[in-house]
């Protein structure tokens, strides 16, 4: 894998590094409103992100991904309630606690398409019904309240900063490193790919766990900001629905689509609850149908199309009248 | 002892309504090999149109039946021909089709919020409430009736598949498209046509449940799962292969409420569905579902 | 020296036997070829040998060490790899990347760079102009030779070639055929080949042997098999005029 530090150097990091830095300057411009939902764009970001790798990259579709994000909520609600060590601690600890639970899920990997998302919409609820049960882990149906707020929602910022940036960084070493180009290769063909020495298990496994992980520290995240947190809103299907519109929105499968979506996602759940929250849900079945049918790699999509057109419009002519120009000036 | 003559009972009534629901998830998966999410979201359309008739009309459900039938039958070749024809074909569908589906299955629960409230409702008729005796216990009327159509609705759905020319189209196609078109068979026709047919099943199977249980705008999840257990279970294209697999299903549900208490029985049908797909995926009798 | 063994290997699905009893040796340095009607179990016997089936029952080994019940993954990391009748590149990636994919295993095998093997491979095929491209750009033929890329991309001992040459035109053969021999001579690479395009086999092996109806029914040079009797019938059906059963 050193193939990545070479994949790092490229110009690209910095750009990545100027908006990272340009976010960073954020909180003495913006009010705390807007601040706070920020923050909360960059846990969904995240889980988007983390997502995206077993339904985009791995190309497996899961409707349960609530259960990682409750996992890792409330293991780190808990570790903050019960002990001192610092919050992001308590966060990793709720990350790969969700991790390891999502390996559980590893016999459903071996199933292809439909039924996998069926058997994640299985898992997920199944989790929900058992975990809101378990009124010690999540108070039942009235949930856990966190007994102090450790952070400031300024702090609270650059910790949902971070993790988003850190989730997108990650996506983007694994989609330009050798990995990437396997997990690829698997959603081509995955008979082909072990025909060439490729070991779908292990990799679909690898990606369950990294993907279970980062959801669950932005579960956990969450817990820190709200303060609160209760089993229906973390491990409910919407929730998981959630994840799932805002990698599609934003373009299921691209590096950066997930982040993107999430935001749109967020952006719009704020003004839609404002003003018609009667409508939120038939608002994104037909956004849902529309990107399947039109433009299923969805803004991504549009903005690739977008780059193409303009390309076509003005940069390629420019390119051939200057390669004319230099054949016509050399004798 | 009697109790769990009782138990069984209720499993083998409760039973006819999984094995219809599964038909309709079953049709379609067969032929266009299509996964229909939107399942659940036309379970419980069919149940609303049903009560609407009931509540607005005073129409009787089972009269209702025929009427709720054809107009999901309509919805689903609507549903067809505008969205579902557009998309690729089998495995390369992949995701596509099934987040359209579950596109138009928020869709549907929207409107149905919006009409209906998130309140729960049910169809209570004059005869609701009856029973009849049966071997020293009783029996609702309701169930009865259920039970009585979800055995000849699959019968006739049998014969048809059988014995008309629409119906071996139909099962000539699920074998081999490609092959179809080549002797002249209008191979979108018959998807639009199997595509109805099951969210036809899907709404009649609602509509009955709603005489039984109560059911607000986001039924039908539960619904859909169930049916898929059914079906990977029991196999394609064997009536007796889905009856059993039915039967099996309520039976461990029916059980299970000795065992587990009320609030995790529904979490039954979904870890049995992913015991099912990831240990006998291959099903008990038909062609197995998968691979 | 023997490479790879399989003993008595057996197939069976739904009642019908694909592979029924079938023995095979391929010695290090060899180009066997394996002939028969369609449908006698020459994929079959691919599959089995390469792990995408598990067979009923039998044994194969490669110099010693068992592959019997191995995922493909496992058996093309112990150096056995084949390539599909109707090829299967991974269409959403070009063609060095289609390479590269499989090189990374056959550079951890040979204790090679991945990327200069990846170039190495493309230029022995001929691919280099090529690399750029996506397999649904290629021809027919390229799309063949990139199969054969991406199975030397792995560093095999054994190569299983599964109807390599079927589709392309005369010349495209001997180019191919060409290509399959220097795989041998220069790479070193122990090749078992199905066709059914007779000149390229009896032109390019060094052995044949002959499965019918999942058996074995004759084994030795291109020459002596293409006499033997039996081995007419089963192509053309009973010599004396009684219509041996089609096996298509």
């Amino acid at each position: 894998m050193k193939r990545w530090w070479r994949a790092a150097a490229r110009a690209k990091l910095l750009v990545y590094v100027a908006v990272v830095a340009l976010l960073a300057a954020a909180p003495a411009l913006l009010e705390p409103y807007t601040l706070n939902l920020v923050t909360l764009a960059y846990l969904m970001m995240a889980g988007a992100v983390g997502w995206n790798w077993m339904g985009g990259f791995v190309g497996q579709v899961s409707f349960g991904h609530a259960a990682l994000f409750g996992v890792g909520g409330f293991v780190a609600a808990h570790v903050l309630s019960s002990s001192s060590l610092p919050s992001p601690v308590a966060w990793l600890v709720g990350g790969l606690a969700a991790g390891s639970f999502a390996l559980g899920a590893r016999p459903t990997l071996r199933l292809r398409g439909p039924y996998f998302t069926i058997a994640s919409i299985g898992l997920g609820e199944a989790s929900r019904l058992v975990f809101t049960y378990w009124d010690w882990f999540t108070g039942g149906a009235s949930g856990l309240s966190l007994p102090l707020m450790r952070e400031s929602k300024q702090e609270l910022y650059f910790w949902g900063l971070g993790l988003a940036a850190t989730a997108a960084a990650i996506s983007m070493l694994i989609r330009r490193s050798a990995l990437g180009l396997e997990l690829l290769a698997i959603r081509a063909d995955v008979d082909a790919a072990g025909d060439v020495g490729i070991s779908a298990p292990s990799l679909q496994t690898r990606m369950l766990f990294l993907s279970g992980a980062v959801v669950g520290v932005s579960g956990g995240l969450y817990a820190s900001f709200f303060g609160f947190i209760e089993p229906n809103d973390m491990f409910g299907f919407d929730r998981s629905v959630a994840f799932v519109l805002m990698a599609v929105i934003g373009g299921l499968g691209t590096v950066h689509g997930p982040a993107l979506g999430a935001v749109v996602f967020v952006l719009v759940q704020q003004s839609l609850l404002a003003s018609y929250p009667e409508l939120y849900l038939g608002l994104y079945g037909s956004l849902l149908i529309a990107i399947i049918l039109f433009e299923p790699l969805g803004l991504s999509g549009l903005g690739l199309r977008l780059g193409r057109r303009i390309d076509a419009r003005w940069l390629e002519p420019r390119r051939a009248a200057a390669t004319a120009a230099r054949q016509a000036g050399s004798p | 002892m009697a109790q769990v003559f009782d138990l069984v009972l209720s499993a083998v009534l409760l039973a006819g309504l999984y094995a219809m629901m599964a038909y309709g998830l079953g049709l379609i998966y067969g032929v266009l090999r299509v996964v229909n999410l939107a399942h659940g979201g036309v379970i419980m359309c069919g149940a609303y149109l049903g009560w609407v008739l009931h509540e607005r009309l005073g129409l009787d459900p089972y009269l209702a039946l025929p009427l709720v039938m054809a107009v999901t039958f309509g919805f689903g070749v609507f549903l067809y021909r505008v969205l579902v024809c557009h998309l690729p074909r089998g495995a390369a569908g992949g995701p596509a089709s099934l987040l359209l589906l579950f596109g138009v299955w928020l869709v549907l629960r929207n409107a149905a919020y919006l009409l209906f409230t998130a309140n729960d409702q049910v169809i209570r008729t004059s005869y609701s409430t009856h029973s009849l005796p049966f071997f020293g216990t009783f029996l609702s009327v309701n169930r009865l009736a259920v039970l009585g159509l979800a055995l000849v609705i699959p019968l006739a759905l049998q014969l048809f598949l059988s014995r008309t020319y629409l119906g071996k189209a139909i099962r000539a196609v699920a074998q081999n498209a490609d092959s179809c078109t080549l002797v002249g068979v209008d191979v979108e026709r018959v998807y639009a046509i199997t595509f109805g047919l099951g969210t036809a099943l899907a709404g009649a199977a609602g509509l009955l449940s709603a005489t039984l249980f109560s059911f607000n705008p986001a039924f039908g999840a539960g619904e859909l799962l169930k049916s898929f257990v059914v079906v990977v279970l029991g196999g394609l294209g064997s009536v007796l292969g889905t009856s059993v697999a039915a039967l099996i299903l309520a039976l461990v549900e029916v059980f299970a409420i000795l065992v587990l208490p009320s609030y995790l029985t529904s979490a039954v049908g979904f870890v049995m569905l992913v015991l099912v797909l990831v240990l006998r995926p291959g099903g008990l009798f038909g062609r197995p579902v998968l691979g | 020296m023997t490479l790879l063994v399989a003993r008595a290997l057996t197939m069976r699905f739904m009642g019908l036997t694909a592979l029924d009893g079938v023995d095979l040796e391929l010695a290090a340095g060899e180009i066997l070829g394996l002939i028969g009607p369609n449908g006698a179990g020459k994929t079959t016997l691919f599959s089995v040998i390469a792990g995408s089936l598990r067979p009923t029952s039998g044994e194969v080994r490669l110099d010693g060490t068992a592959l019997g019940g191995l995922p493909a993954y496992r058996v093309v990391r112990a150096g056995v790899v084949r390539t599909h009748q109707i090829v299967r590149p991974f269409s959403n990636l070009s063609v060095r990347e289609n390479v590269a994919v499989a090189a990374q295993h056959g550079a951890r095998r040979a204790g090679d760079d991945p990327e200069e093997r990846t170039e190495r491979v493309l230029a022995f095929i001929g691919l280099e102009e090529r690399a750029r491209d996506m397999p649904a750009q290629l021809t027919l033929a390229g799309r063949k030779r990139l199969e054969l890329a991406r199975a030397l991309a792995t560093a095999p001992r054994v190569l299983l070639l599964d109807e390599v040459v079927a589709g392309l035109n005369p010349s495209e053969v001997l180019a191919l055929a060409a290509l399959i021999r220097r795989i041998r001579d220069e790479q070193g690479v122990s090749i078992v080949m199905t066709e059914h395009v007779m000149a390229a086999v009896m032109s390019l092996s060094d052995r044949v042997i002959v499965l019918d109806q999942g058996k074995i029914i004759a084994t030795g040079t291109p020459r002596e098999v293409v006499s033997e009797p039996r081995v007419i019938s089963a192509y053309l059906g009973q010599v004396d005029g009684r219509e041996q059963s089609a096996t298509s």
